[in-house]
């Protein structure tokens, strides 16, 4: 037993200082260049110096305004449509309940960078809705509720998702009591179910705003017209327009981390201030109300909702991929596969971009996968030192925005001194997607191993298992379903990621989302599009397999 | 596989990428993509040296660049802003390379440091299904009937935008160009981004000019099939070469060389006229009109690229972030 806690003590400091260098790198050379400006140049020079300049800037107070404005814009529209639809969905017959499940999970699964694309394609002047209903939406699009609506569009189903699963949960067995001891159906739900839901609802509008402040696709696409520019765009120009000011995009990374941070511990200290235990109960069955003669209505609200959020842009990108010229506009003459044909003749090398995003996901998803496991028992099981750091370093990405783990790494890594060359290779898109994805692995693994008898370990060791031989075959294989679903979700997600892929992408290599993003600016939306089908679709399958694992998860096999 | 083979295999294939670096040419280009794709395949099909592209506008070229410095990957830049190669040869960062194939080259686009691959001009790019008629001239897009229907590339961010104004105030005078501009302002003219970001809103017809196309591109997007077309204004426009260089701080000076020189061999300017730019070498025909077809405003331009900072000061404060 010695040697497994020394074994074990050992897995622990290799897993931090992989965690190390993955996470904690980045922030470190971004806290640097934020404080001292010359560091790159191996200077301790003059520290501060740009610190106050940047912070006193009037266009920083702009951002950082437009920034949090836009992020409570955000959070308010979601609330005020995901709500009722959750509600809905948790504690009425809807019709079609459980096809609405899957369906609010497309509007995630199409990158919001393509979304805008294809809301600005449907709205503007002359656009599609221009040239099938008579009438434009162009003021209202390129303007800040025009940005609004079409993230909260990419984001409520995060809300959705919460509250209809928290009020399933809570509105089950406590609302029956409720009623039970006499109160209406009204007051039950806002007395009992609603009270008890309000820490998962605000846990997933805070979510909410973490993501707006985080977007890069949205703003760029549809903010340069509006001249609405938030901080990450102005992260983005600083770092990518020449003259560079890397010291001022260093100190708006920092203070975007420090935002993201804010949202989470309000987060933390919302969901952990009182026991809602309630949640963590076993589903029960839940008794929902019959909706009568409103039940048509709401099947028609739910329709409305997806329309919008799903089949429009994805119409709108179908659309423009299937047209010949844009200047044609919708009509059968100008009817054409040939985008897809360019696609698939390999055409600015679509073919080697759609297999590089693969293989980057499919190995973010094994690193993540791993690490995420090995960091799940290490943080909930082994009673070793320091496991609290393993947990903080793994969970920080989610407060880290691509644009800053982009920025981190390539002041981390392009430098003369390392015995390696990672700067300019793939490994860089690599380490970005798997710093950016570790949360999800972790958040899963570490729910399954609480869920976990500590017996199996027991049994291994008693067996005379060491500590790698008992992971491998008696951990691993009971992880496996939860962890392989959030693998597949790092590979859906790794898959189109963009912001990191633009930054850091070595010469010569061009990824799914850089490919889509480099179409429009050399002029070729059809083609760019083209592959923007190919991607929803493949990510769409996925999402599909997905849960059908999820489902067979849930129905019992362990 | 288990995680030690799988981090061998990971551990092994960076240092794989790592060592193939040195054997290979790494160019960082400002487009055209297509262009700069085939040259790098045409080259290396004949030299069996593997080529790296880095594609992305002037701006974001030049800022991966200067991020690099201290670790430079690039062994040539090709890039859409004249201005930035004699910066580069100022700063003492360019080594001197005369091609045998240059000899075609006019001299106003070579030096000893570097050279035009193409060249392209600035033109206004309409769309034929628009409502409103053809434009002649820059100043007609300041007329009430282009009222909402104008884009512009944003010098900051393009090259080739940056010389137009400079040509602008050369030609017409610093105060008519930032009246012309005021009034384009005024006019509702928008300025997205870089070239295509003007142009993609002129093709679906959410707007119906560009203000300073760069017209390869929009010559590209016409022959492809797109309603629109490419006029140039009969008080003048200027060009923008682009130039090729290699950095000294290459490690194969020679394959290097050897990439410029194709590049202004004969398969290699073909190349260029396919992508509709005008190919440096007057001996190559061009599939659009040359430098002698085209009214072009000559003047002094280092003395504008000194007053850079300046021009985009007064171009923002016009179009600035005013909402």
């Amino acid at each position: 037993m010695r040697l497994s806690a020394y074994t074990m003590q050992g897995v622990m400091l290799a897993t931090a200082g992989i965690l190390l260098l993955l996470v904690g790198l980045p922030l470190l050379y971004i806290v640097l260049q934020a404080i001292f400006p010359d560091v790159s140049r191996g200077s301790w020079a003059q520290p501060f110096s740009v610190f106050i300049p940047t912070l006193k800037d009037p266009e920083l107070a702009h951002l950082l305004g437009n920034t949090l404005k836009l992020g409570l814009a955000v959070v308010l529209g979601s609330a005020l449509l995901a709500i009722p639809l959750g509600a809905l969905r948790a504690l009425a017959k809807v019709p079609g309940a459980a096809i609405w499940d899957v369906v609010f999970l497309v509007p995630f699964l199409i990158p919001p960078y393509i979304a805008a694309l294809a809301w600005m394609m449907s709205l503007q002047n002359r656009g599609y809705l221009q040239q099938l209903l008579g009438f434009n939406a162009d003021a209202f699009l390129f303007s800040f509720w025009g940005i609004a609506f079409v993230m909260v569009l990419n984001v409520f189903p995060v809300v959705y998702f919460a509250i209809s699963r928290t009020l399933m949960a809570v509105g089950g067995r406590y609302a029956s009591v409720g009623r039970v001891c006499g109160a209406g159906p009204w007051r039950s739900f806002f007395r009992i179910s609603l009270p008890l839901s309000i820490p998962g609802m605000a846990a997933s509008l805070l979510l909410v705003f973490v993501l707006t402040i985080e977007e890069f696709g949205t703003p760029a696409t549809l903010g340069a017209q509006s001249g609405y520019f938030v901080l990450v765009t102005g992260i983005h120009e600083r770092f990518s327009d020449w003259p560079l000011d890397i010291p001022g995009a260093s100190v708006l990374s920092l203070l975007l981390v420090i935002l993201a941070m804010a949202a989470f511990y309000f987060q933390h200290w919302l969901v952990t201030r009182r026991s809602y235990i309630s949640v963590t109960g076993k589903p029960s069955a839940i008794e929902q109300i019959e909706l009568g003669r409103l039940k048509w209505p709401v099947f028609m609200l739910f329709m409305l909702v997806a329309f919008i959020s799903v089949a429009v842009p994805i119409l709108a990108v179908l659309a423009t991929a299937l047209s010949s010229t844009l200047s044609g506009g919708l009509s059968w003459s100008n009817l054409s596969l040939r985008h897809f044909e360019a696609l698939f003749n390999n055409r600015a090398g679509a073919l080697q971009a759609l297999s590089t995003s693969l293989g980057l996901a499919t190995g973010a998803a094994l690193l993540t996968g791993i690490l995420g496991a090995l960091i799940g028992y290490l943080v909930v099981r082994a009673q070793v030192k320091g496991h609290k750091l393993l947990d903080f370093l793994s969970l920080l990405p989610n407060a880290m925005p691509g644009i800053v783990v982009a920025v981190g790494l390539i002041l981390a890594w392009n430098q003369t001194h390392w015995p390696i060359q990672v700067y300019n290779t793939s490994a860089m898109l690599l380490l970005a997607y798997t710093c950016l994805l570790l949360p999800y692995p972790v958040r899963y693994a570490s729910a399954s191993f609480r869920q976990m008898s500590e017996n199996l370990e027991a049994a291994a060791r008693v067996c005379g298992a060491g500590f790698v031989q008992m992971f491998i075959r008696v951990l691993l294989p009971a992880l496996s379903p939860a962890l392989i679903v959030a693998m597949l979700l790092v590979f859906a997600i790794a898959s189109r990621e963009l912001v990191a892929s633009l930054m850091v992408a070595p010469a010569g290599l061009t990824t799914v989302s850089t490919f889509v993003f480099g179409q429009f600016e050399q002029g070729s939306p059809g083609l760019g599009m083209a592959m923007s089908v190919v991607a929803i679709f493949s990510t769409t399958f996925l999402l599909l397999v997905l849960t059908l694992l999820g489902r067979r998860r849930l129905s019992g096999e362990y | 596989m288990n995680t030690k083979q799988l981090l061998a295999s990971a551990i092994l294939s960076i240092t794989l990428a790592a060592s193939a670096q040195a054997q290979t040419l790494t160019v960082y280009s400002a487009g055209p993509e297509s262009l700069i794709n085939h040259l790098a395949q045409d080259f290396t099909a004949q030299s069996g040296i593997a080529v790296n592209v880095f594609q992305g506008t002037t701006g974001q070229v030049m800022a991966r660049l200067e991020a690099e410095q201290a670790n430079p990957i690039a062994d040539i830049l090709i890039s859409a802003s004249w201005d930035s190669a004699v910066d580069l040869k100022a700063r003492g960062d360019l080594l001197e390379h005369v091609s045998p194939n240059a000899t075609q080259v006019p001299e106003y686009l070579k030096d000893t440091h570097y050279v035009a691959q193409g060249v392209s001009a600035l033109a206004m790019v309409w769309n034929k299904n628009s409502q409103v008629t053809m434009p002649k001239d820059w100043s007609d897009l300041a007329q009430p009937a282009y009222n909402n229907e104008v884009t512009m590339p944003d010098p900051a961010q393009s090259g080739a935008a940056f010389q137009l104004i400079t040509g602008l105030l050369a030609s017409q005078g610093e105060d008519a160009t930032w009246s012309l501009m005021q009034q384009l302002k005024d006019n509702n003219m928008i300025v997205p981004g870089p070239n295509a970001r003007a142009l993609n809103p002129v093709l679906q017809g959410a707007k119906s000019v560009v203000f300073g196309a760069v017209d390869y591109i929009a010559l590209g997007q016409q022959a492809d099939g797109e309603a629109i077309e490419v006029v140039f204004p009969e008080s003048g426009t200027v060009i923008a070469p682009r130039p090729m260089m290699i950095f000294k701080s290459t490690k194969s000076p020679d394959q290097a060389k050897a990439f410029i020189d194709f590049v202004l061999s004969d398969a290699g300017q073909e190349r260029v006229a396919q992508s509709y730019l005008m190919p440096a070498r007057t001996d190559i025909p061009a599939l659009r009109p040359t430098l002698n077809e085209l009214n072009l405003i000559q003047y002094d331009e280092a003395q504008y690229e000194a007053r850079r900072e300046d021009i985009l000061q007064s171009f923002r404060a016009i179009f600035g972030q005013s909402n």
